[in-house]
């Protein structure tokens, strides 16, 4: 019986719930994967996604970073730094950048375990979905303090980043309600950035607007508030959907592995260990999608110039040649095997990895003081569907006593 | 052989740090210095290290 052939489809169920086996089944059978039914290329292997994401000449973002965007062969009406190549995107992301470095994000410390604390504080320890009383409503909410929204959005900002990547299956586009929730994620931000205008605070949407930026003549001039309102909206997307994906999975992931729950309680300094874990296991945002500027050759098959390129981090962390034993979930292992490509890698790696690591790791503490013994609902578990992020929508559990 | 650090890309992360304190540091300011550029044989292993794991690709070994 011949084998059939392996199929990854980026809008089906089985994405959903996590390719795992197709990604393996990809990386030895496909390492150069074409889908003929959405016309796109895919590198799954650790080396290939790496050397990819470095070399931003041959794997352009300038023509957006989803199937939808790539496919129409132009750049994207809106200028946002995720859908730009140098120098550009360097101009744009060094005025952030030292915001986010790890040191400089120790000053969120206290806003953040406060923010923990408080979800927390109101959660029934008997009927605990950890998704939706916690890890959905606690990083909007963090990120949004830092930008200068004002809290009442924060949980509306949130809604409206979730239906906007949601997917059906089959579903490219964003659906209606996407391009609506989009409308008004933009509108809300917009005035932000009139009122801020008017009366500056010690606020993200403040620093942006002092900002000056070099443009492509070598001039230097100020964004424009739409520049400004695309900056922040996409931060507000980026700081929230992921932490809320990684601080999800965890009580799963650990629900299956016990013993590395036991760890965790019994050594509290490995809890940065396990967050790094986590984002290796099950990498919150799975893929990244570039455009080819030339004809590649790779693997035997020739990727020609156009064509969407699906650079799957979420698989090469899962890459048997670039890690020991890849499926098994476990905080001891050896972190200098490879690059964990989680956080992408090269010019456009997360911004906000110092943030989501140190968010990450005070939601475990206190998950571990919350729930030290716990069992997971799984009948009423449920999986989001998405663009490019995976993960849980609901993980109730129960504390047990 | 030299150690060169792209300060374009540099977002201070201080994973080279961490790798080989005695040619990365970070300084209070958040900046970082390279405070051995020349590769010895004593350095060259964890200094390729650091090279490899920056995840802002930041760092380079010129001839």
């Amino acid at each position: 019986m011949t084998k059939s052939k392996v199929v990854f489809d980026p809008f089906s169920e089985e994405f959903f719930n996590g390719a795992w086996e197709t990604y393996r089944r990809m990386q030895e059978e496909a390492p150069v994967y074409y889908s003929e039914e959405y016309d796109f290329y895919a590198l799954t292997r650790h080396e290939d996604v790496a050397a990819g994401f470095k070399d931003f000449e041959t794997y352009s973002s300038a023509y957006g970073i989803d199937l939808a965007m790539v496919r129409t062969g132009h750049p994207p009406p809106q200028k946002a730094i995720i859908f730009m190549d140098p120098p550009e995107h360097r101009h744009m992301r060094s005025l952030l950048n030292k915001v986010f470095t790890p040191r400089a994000i120790q000053s969120q410390r206290q806003m953040v375990t406060e923010k923990i604390q408080k979800y927390l504080n109101a959660a029934d320890p008997d009927r605990f979905d950890v998704v939706q009383a916690f890890s959905g409503p606690f990083p909007v909410e963090v990120i949004t303090t830092m930008l200068g929204v004002p809290e009442e959005h924060a949980q509306q900002v949130r809604h409206w980043i979730d239906e906007s990547l949601h997917r059906e299956p089959g579903q490219v586009e964003v659906g209606e309600k996407g391009m609506q929730a989009n409308i008004q994620t933009a509108m809300l931000y917009y005035d932000l950035v009139k009122q801020r205008r008017a009366e500056p605070r010690d606020d993200l949407f403040s620093r942006l607007i002092d900002a000056e930026i070099e443009r492509e003549n070598g001039e230097k001039t100020k964004l424009d508030d739409i520049e400004i309102a695309g900056f922040t909206t996409l931060l507000g997307g980026a700081g929230a959907e992921t932490v809320t994906k990684l601080v999800g999975n965890a009580p799963v992931v650990f629900a299956r592995n016990p013993d590395q729950w036991q760890k965790l309680l019994d050594d509290r300094g490995k809890v940065p260990a396990a967050v790094e874990e986590l984002l290796r296991y099950e990498a919150p945002s799975q893929y990244q999608v570039r455009r080819s500027m030339k004809e590649v050759h790779l693997h035997g098959v020739t990727i020609p110039a156009g064509k969407p390129v699906f650079l799957i981090n979420g698989a090469a962390n899962r890459d048997p040649d670039a890690w020991t034993d890849p499926d098994k979930f476990d905080i001891d292992r050896d972190r200098s095997e490879a690059q964990n490509l989680g956080f992408g890698y090269g010019i456009h790696s997360c911004l906000g990895a110092a943030l989501a690591r140190m968010e990450s790791a005070i939601a475990l503490e206190k998950l571990l003081d919350f729930m030290p013994r716990y069992e997971v609902d799984w009948d009423r578990c449920k999986r989001v569907n998405m663009q490019n992020v995976a993960g849980w929508q609901n993980v109730p559990v129960r504390v047990l006593r | 052989m030299k150690v060169e650090v792209d300060f374009g890309l540099c977002e201070s992360n201080g994973v080279c740090m961490d790798i080989i304190p005695e040619v990365f540091h970070l300084g209070d300011d958040d900046m970082l210095s390279v405070l051995q550029s020349e590769v010895t044989p004593e350095t060259e292993e964890r200094v390729c290290e650091a090279v490899r794991q920056c995840p802002r690709q930041a760092i380079s070994i010129k001839e």
